[in-house]
This record gives structure tokens, sequence and C-alpha cells, in this order.
């Protein structure tokens, strides 16, 4: 337990770590359920987030800045993924009709 | 007043999360991630991250989920059907679930916290020139590394939606694989 000081109140660090918890798997499970491909790149991009928020956490706990460097970078690749992403989903979509992310499997292993 | 504001916050990020893999129209899937991203950016703000709350307002919120909107709308309104071809895909993950979150919750009871590093003045903590300070002096090739990410992505997506050399009217395709565009893309087929 740690007990962070917010203005004249004191939350907990492991709260908003719990927090963190629950958005990446709520994340993880709609890339596991959701079969339309681009709900997946938003069911990633919510682990992102819940990334960010456990980086911001234990930097604010640690009184220490670098997780909030690491936080920012962690937004510029996600920026990035997103973008690289929705254009080869468009180049796709262009081809044919992919609502479910099964039809894509011509790369299968 | 604090803790107020943090479950409220919290409680719509929860809220968000699940309708963003609960909703069968990707709009309102993007639109309940925009409410969990903004109720992120309150929790940075309780955690005396201003420069990144900005920020995530500004790029996540504001240019990132715009981008999927703009993806959507050229797309056009696309359902989800039912069935996969996995059975009892969602019971598996609901259990998955629920594994993943026991973990996750186990571990956090045996965290050990470190003490603060230093005695950080809170009113410095976070603000743009805390992080502006790491971020060109310490950080500073990762940094410059960061803007060769982004070019590289822009030009990867100016590539991937680019006109086809084969297909002047930028239309969908035939059917099947397309010849290799770029070189001689435009010769007509050997007899």
């Amino acid at each position: 337990m740690s007990t962070l000081h917010i203005g004249d109140s004191q939350l907990d660090a492991s709260w908003f770590l719990l927090l963190g918890a629950i958005l990446f798997v709520l994340g993880a499970v709609g890339v596991l359920v959701r079969r339309n491909p681009l709900v997946i790149l938003i069911s990633i991009e919510l682990m992102l987030n819940a990334a960010n928020l456990t980086l911001v956490t234990f930097s604010r706990q640690l009184m220490n800045i670098e997780g909030q460097l690491f936080a920012l970078m962690s937004m510029t690749v996600a920026a990035a993924e997103a973008v690289v992403g929705l254009a080869i989903l468009v180049d796709i979509f262009r081809t044919r009709d992919a609502e479910d992310i099964d039809d894509l499997s011509e790369l299968r292993g | 007043m604090a803790i107020a504001v943090f479950f409220v916050a919290a409680a719509m990020a929860v809220i968000g999360g699940i309708g963003v893999i609960s909703f069968h129209q990707p709009v309102r899937s993007v639109l309940s991630l925009v409410v969990v991203m903004l109720a992120l950016s309150v929790l940075f703000l309780l955690l005396s991250a201003q420069f990144i709350f900005a920020v995530q307002i500004i790029v996540y919120a504001g240019a990132v989920m715009v981008l999927f909107l703009f993806v959507i709308t050229l797309l056009g309104p696309a359902r989800e059907l039912g069935r996969g071809r996995l059975r009892f895909q969602t019971w598996l993950s609901a259990l998955f679930l629920l594994v993943l979150l026991g973990l996750m919750w186990a571990m956090l009871q045996g965290v050990q916290y470190r003490q603060p590093d230093s005695g950080v003045n809170l009113s410095f903590f976070g603000t743009v020139q805390s992080i502006a300070v790491g971020l060109f002096t310490t950080y500073l090739y990762p940094f410059e590394l960061t803007s060769i990410l982004l070019l590289v992505a822009a030009i990867g997506a100016i590539y991937l939606s680019r006109k086809r050399i084969d297909d002047p009217e930028g239309g969908p395709a035939e059917e099947g694989l397309r010849p290799a565009s770029g070189m001689g893309g435009n010769l007509p087929p050997p007899e």
C-alpha cells in the first residue's frame, strides 16, 4: 500500500493500478472476442491507454518524471501504430469486404 | 474531494471500456473509447501529470480518434456477423478475463512500493518545464528517434493508400490478387 497525497485527501496508488489492470483486460478481451478488424485496433488502443495510466501512476508514486516521459513515447508509438494499421485496413477493404478478421487468413501458418 | 473525482472518473473509464468491446457498431466503440480517454485524462490530472493530460486530450481524443472516425465513415457502416468460427469463444474469453484479472490482482497484493527517489517539489512535478528538461537533456536521443518513427509511419500510410498505377480509377480492384504495382505495373500482360 502506498498512499498518495492529492490535495487534502489521500488516495492509494494501487487503486490506479487496479483500474489500469481492469482496462487492460477489457482491451485484451476485445481483441479476442470481436471480429471486426477496426474494433480490434480500437481495443489495442484501450490496452495502450491502460499501460499509460500505470506508467503515470508509478511516476507519481516514485516522484520520478521518467514514467511520464515514457508515457509520452508510448503515445507516439500508439499514434504511429494507429496510422499504419488503419492504412493497411483501408487497403484491404478496398479489395474486398473484410467484416470478419478470420476472412483475412491467406497467410495461414 | 479527490477521492470522489477518482471514483467518478474510474467508473466512467470502466463503463466506456465495457462499451468499447460490447457495442456492435464501430462508431459507438470509438465514441466509448473517447469517453475512456477523457476519464483517463482526469486521472492524469489527479496524478499531477499536467502535460500528459493535455497531450492525452489533444493527441489521443482529438487526433487519433478522429482518424478512426474518418476511416469508419470511409469504409461505411459494417455490422458484425454473429457467429465466429471458433466455438465457445465468448466463454473462453470470459474465463481468460477472470483468470488474467485474478492474476493481476494477486500481483498487486505483493507489490513492494519503493520509497520516492527524491523530494521533488509537487508544484514543479509534471509541468511542461519538468517534462522538457527530461526530454531535451537526458532523453534527447530517444526523443529525436520518435520523429523518425513518425516520419516512417507517415510515409508508410501514404504508400499504402496511394492510387494504384494499374487502377487509374482508384476504385475497387478486381477480385483476387493485384499485379505488383510500381515498375511496369501498367504493361500489357504477356501473350
